[in-house]
Order: C-alpha cells, then structure tokens, then sequence
C-alpha cells in the first residue's frame, strides 16, 4: 500500500482538527471538575455518539474485522447480545444512581454506596487495566502500520500517543468527548464505503452467503454446517456446531448477561460519557439513543469480513492471506483498502484507522486521570486541597498515563506471550463487578463487607477456574480437570462463574455484617432515590419507551439473520 | 466552543473537496476499483458536512 501526497494532506488535516477542538476546548475548561469530569455540560447527541466511539478503538474495528471473516454473522453476538441489553440496563435501571449520587467516577460511586476498600479494589484494578489496554491497543497499531507502510514502530506510537496527549491535556474530558464525535463519523464514512464495495463486488448478500457457504464447505476441519457464517443463532445448540465452540447457554448467559453488562454497565470508560450529560434525563438517554448506531455498526465493520472470504473464495489474491497453517485475520481490514481505495479514499480510510485508536486511546486517558485524581491522589495522598490542585494534579497524571501507557506498549512490544496472557485476564477481570453494582443498586441490604468479599471471591474464582482448566492448549497451569472447547467458551465460562461466586459471596457477608443506616443511602440505592419523573415529556425524550423500541428492533435483527 | 456541529461540517467540507479534486487528480485506480469511488464519497461528505453547517446555523436562529 503506498499512500500519495494528497493521502498524507488528508491525515495532516484531521490532525490539525483534533489539536484545534483541544485548543477550543481549553477556554471554556476552568476548573479541576471541568476538566475531569466535564462538570455535567455536554448535549446528549454528542454524549450518545462518544458512548460507542469510545468503544470503537482501532483494536476493535481491525478485530472485528477479523473476527467476520474468521467466524461470519457469529461476531454479531457481540453487538445484539452482549451490547445492546447491557446498554438498554444502564440507560433504564443503573443511570438514576450513578448521576442522582452526584458520584465523579464509578468507583466513587462504590465508595459513597459501600466503603473506601471497595472503592479502592476497584480503583486500583481499573488504573491497572486502562493503561495496559491503551498501550497494547498502541502496540497493535503501530505494528499494523509498520506491516502495512513499512512506517517504524517509534514513528507511528510517538505521533499518535503526543496528539492524543495534547487534546486531552488541553481540555480534558470535554475534549476527548468533543473529538470522539468527529472520530465517530470518519470512523463511519471511511469504513462505509469499503464495506459496500467489498460486498457489491462479492454479489451482493446472496452473493456473500453463497460463497461463504462454498467456503465453508471446503473446510470441514472447522465444521460440517456450511451455511454458519450467515446465521447468528442457528448452530448455537451445541459447542461442536459453530467455528466459536461455544453454546447458547455460555453464549447468553456469559457474554448476553456478565460480559455485556459488566462492560457496558460498570466500566467507568464508557460510563463516564453518560455521567458527562448535562441533565439526569440526558445521562439516561445516553446509552439508549447510543444503541441505534450501534445495531447498525455491524454493517460496517462485521461485513466487510464476510465479503473477503466470499472474494477470497472468487480467487481475489492479496485479501486473505496464509499466515503459519491458518490466516492473518488481522490484516483483511488494510489489504481491502489496498484493493478498493484509491488515492484520495485510501487517506480517509488511514485516517478513520488513526481516529479509531485516537478514540479508544482518549476514552483510557480521561478515565485514568478522573480515577487516579479522586480515587487514589485524592483519597489516600493528599485529601483537603483546593479544586485548582486536583486540577494540576489532573494534568500531570494525564501527561504521567500517556507515558506509563507508551511504556506498556514498548513492553508488550517484548513478547507475545505477555500480551495474550493480558487481554486473556482483562476478558474477564471486570465479570464479577456487575453483580456488585447490581445488588448495591437493588439490594438495600448488602454491606461494604459483603461487596468486597463478593469482588474478592470472584476473583479468585476467575484465577482459579483458568488455572484449573484449559482450552486450545493453553491454560490449565494447576492440571486441567476441565477443557473447553474453545478459548471462548473459557471466557466466558469464566466470567460465569466468577459472576455467580460473588454474587453469593457479597449476599452470605452481607447477612452477617452491620448493613449502612438508612439515612446514608440517599440517591444511592433502589427505594430510597427519588426516581425521575418524566412523563410530562414527549415520549422519544423518555427512557422507557426508547428501550421498548430498542429491544424490539435488536429482538427483530437477530431473528432476522438467525 | 459553542456548537460542535461547525468544526464537524467544516471537516467534512474539506474533506469532500480534497476527494472531489483527488477524482480530478488521480488517474490510476486500485485493482479493484475505478478513481471514481473518490468522485462519489466527496460528494457524500461534502453533502454530509453542508447539512451539519446548516444544522448549526438553524440551531442559532
């Protein structure tokens, strides 16, 4: 692939943009809590548009890519499942805590609901998590880059990581929520086009199916029904009969119920859009009015994996190509730009790649710094002091994440190893905390004792249930007593158990430890916070009704391709 | 800042003006397209970036 001159113009222009939104930004920002948490200012359209752009890293996009040519209509599990129900949860039931409690962060929320050790534990895991994950995400993309453009390594991290830096040091959240917005349609617009002609060209979606079934049928080896990359859930019955090896309880229950509600419910990174909104109706609506673009982004970003089987099938060289005994999923997104985009498209494509990590990479910083500010520096280090020093400290901890996030990077860069062995372990690390928030927000009786007990169990639960087991040869370092199918059906398995173990956990302690008073529970639990009241508003302004509309329409796309 | 639809519109302004004279511009297309995808997206961003200016102006008045 070799980019022209008006393709570098192209990118240059978008950079110029993100640095000049910053700079915009930076006048209205005055103060620590408008930096960190953007003091509830933000119209809900550009909130419901950074929700999913934050979602929408440049790891994502190439994985699921991957993941539509590896394994078809399956991926799509990963939107109408494990997305949209845990969106429609946080919109409808968890929203009215989270903003009503006037909490900055998700773990302060737990410190407010539970204790400070709760919070702690969550604070902790969280800082931990987002500047690993942002910095294997800037590993990723600079190998990708360095494959594809034969840019180096330390080119393409510096470049993307200083910009990401500058916009989100100059105005903070607001910033990084301002541009997730502009990265969001050229997120869109540059992989739209790509999707529709790799499609056109594989004959349209009977097209498509008919060739993804010849290809299935000529590899046996994954598995005897040929028609599977077109359906979601018609070989979900059994492990044995879909490429993923998972089935439909593991399926549901796994990624439906505790993957997609712990990610889209309790991960300060998304939540944090919604706690962004500038009014309680506008923070519920967020995730809600979020979720129709989200439906569709299969269309963008699944399909284009389904086509390059199906033109790979037509004999079309250079789309999938072999890597060992198997393929390199991970390059179909850049081979199919290089065979569909001109000159001109193909800088709009590169651009919307970095837009795609500058996105996820922002969504870590911010949350990092909000974290690190009042749920570490200011709550064991430095507690009493003044809204400007939170606010410097905000800065430097923002400009201390992005280098602790390239460091990560350069150390995933050392080995692979090291890298599986983390995004194996952030699967399912988050898994038992939606039983916490779901029994502090419902439950009045449950303790701080009872919660971190709960998050403790089920964590060692989850470390266990991987030592104890394997799945593709890998794992089971204590002596395999169960294999799973797949390293899949492992996570998800994992985040099962792990789920239920602290939910029974947190239930048992709680019954045993002294439960908070009352009057400490205001906005914070089920029964004693005044839930909003909106029926005097047109009924697309109201949560209910929205996420009538939501389901249904997600209920009808899955019995569509089921 | 006061309304982010004029940053947005105006991107994607350019944008379609860079496609439009890329079309111009470009002759020689990939293997498996034409340049003329260029003529086709730029227009559809720059229709894209006029009703976000224009959504922002009626949002003024």
């Amino acid at each position: 692939m070799k980019p022209g001159a008006i393709d570098y113009i192209i990118l240059g222009t978008y950079f110029l943009y993100v640095l000049g939104i910053g700079w915009l930004v930076k006048r209205r920002v005055k103060t620590g809590v408008e930096f960190l948490t953007s003091g509830h200012s933000i119209p809900v359209w550009v909130t419901s548009l950074a929700f999913i752009a934050t979602n929408l890293g440049a790891q994502e996009v190439i994985g699921m890519v991957a993941s539509g040519a590896k394994y078809g209509m399956l991926t799509c599990n990963f939107y109408w499942l494990g997305a949209i129900p845990g969106m429609i949860i946080l919109g409808v039931f968890m929203m009215p805590f989270y903003y009503g409690s006037r909490a900055r962060s998700a773990p302060e929320y737990l410190k407010l609901r539970f204790d400070e050790k709760t919070r702690g534990f969550n604070a902790i895991t969280f800082a931990v998590m987002t500047i690993f994950s942002s910095g294997i995400s800037m590993y990723a993309l600079g190998l990708l880059f360095h494959v594809v453009l034969g840019w180096k390594l330390t080119n393409s991290i510096l470049l993307s990581a200083a910009i990401v830096l500058v916009y989100t040091y100059l105005g903070g959240l607001t910033s990084a929520i301002y541009n997730e917005v502009l990265q969001f349609f050229l997120i869109v617009l540059g992989f739209a086009p790509l999707s529709i002609m790799a499609v056109w060209k594989a004959g349209g979606w009977s097209g498509v199916t008919a060739r993804t079934t010849a290809w299935m049928g000529a590899h046996s080896q994954f598995t005897h029904n040929p028609d599977v990359m077109t359906h979601t859930w018609k070989y979900m019955g059994h492990a044995s009969s879909n490429m993923m090896g998972v089935e439909w309880f593991g399926m549901l229950f796994g990624l439906g119920w505790v993957l997609g509600c712990s990610y889209w419910c309790c991960n300060f990174l998304v939540v944090q859009r919604a706690m962004a909104a500038n009014s309680m109706a506008a923070s519920r609506l967020t995730p809600l009015i979020a979720a129709f673009p989200k439906m569709l982004m299969p269309m963008v970003v699944i399909a284009p994996g389904l086509a390059a089987i199906a033109l790979h099938q037509m004999n079309v060289p250079g789309i999938l190509v072999p890597k060992g005994n198997t393929y390199d999923y991970n390059l179909i997104l850049t081979n199919l730009m290089a065979q569909f985009y001109p000159s001109g498209l193909l800088g709009v494509g590169l651009t919307a790649l970095f837009a795609s990590f500058m996105s996820g990479m922002a969504g870590n910083v911010t949350a990092f710094n909000t974290v690190f500010t009042y749920d570490i520096y200011q709550s064991y280090i430095n507690k009493n002091a003044s809204d400007a020093h939170y606010f410097k400290v905000g800065r430097i901890t923002t400009v201390a994440g992005v280098l602790l996030s390239i460091g990560a990077a350069y150390w995933a860069a050392q080995s692979n190893n090291i890298m599986d062995f983390l995004q194996l372990v952030f699967g399912f690390v988050n898994a038992p905390l939606f039983a916490t928030f779901l029994l502090g927000m419902f439950w009045r009786r449950t303790t701080g004792h009872g919660a971190f007990a709960g998050l403790v169990a089920g964590e060692i639960v989850a470390t266990l249930t991987l030592g104890f087991s394997a799945a593709e040869g890998a794992g089971g370092w204590f002596g395999a007593i169960h294999t799973f199918p797949s390293a899949m059906a492992q996570n998800f398995w994992i985040a099962i158990l792990s789920f239920m173990s602290c939910l029974v956990f947190t239930v048992l302690v709680s019954l045993v430890t002294k439960p908070k008073p009352v009057s400490e529970l205001e906005n914070l639990v089920y029964g004693y916070t005044k839930m909003p009241v909106e029926e005097h508003q047109p009924w697309y302004k109201r949560p209910g009704p929205l996420a009538v509309i939501v389901g249904i329409a997600c209920i009808l796309f899955n019995l569509w391709f089921w | 800042m006061d309304d982010l639809r004029i940053p947005i519109g105006s991107f994607f302004v350019i944008l379609g003006v860079m496609l439009l004279i890329a079309f111009f511009v470009i002759t020689s297309g990939p293997p498996l397209s034409s340049p003329s995808v260029n003529l086709w997206c730029g227009l559809a961003m720059l229709i894209f970036g006029i009703v976000m200016l224009l959504l922002a102006r009626r949002g003024k008045a």
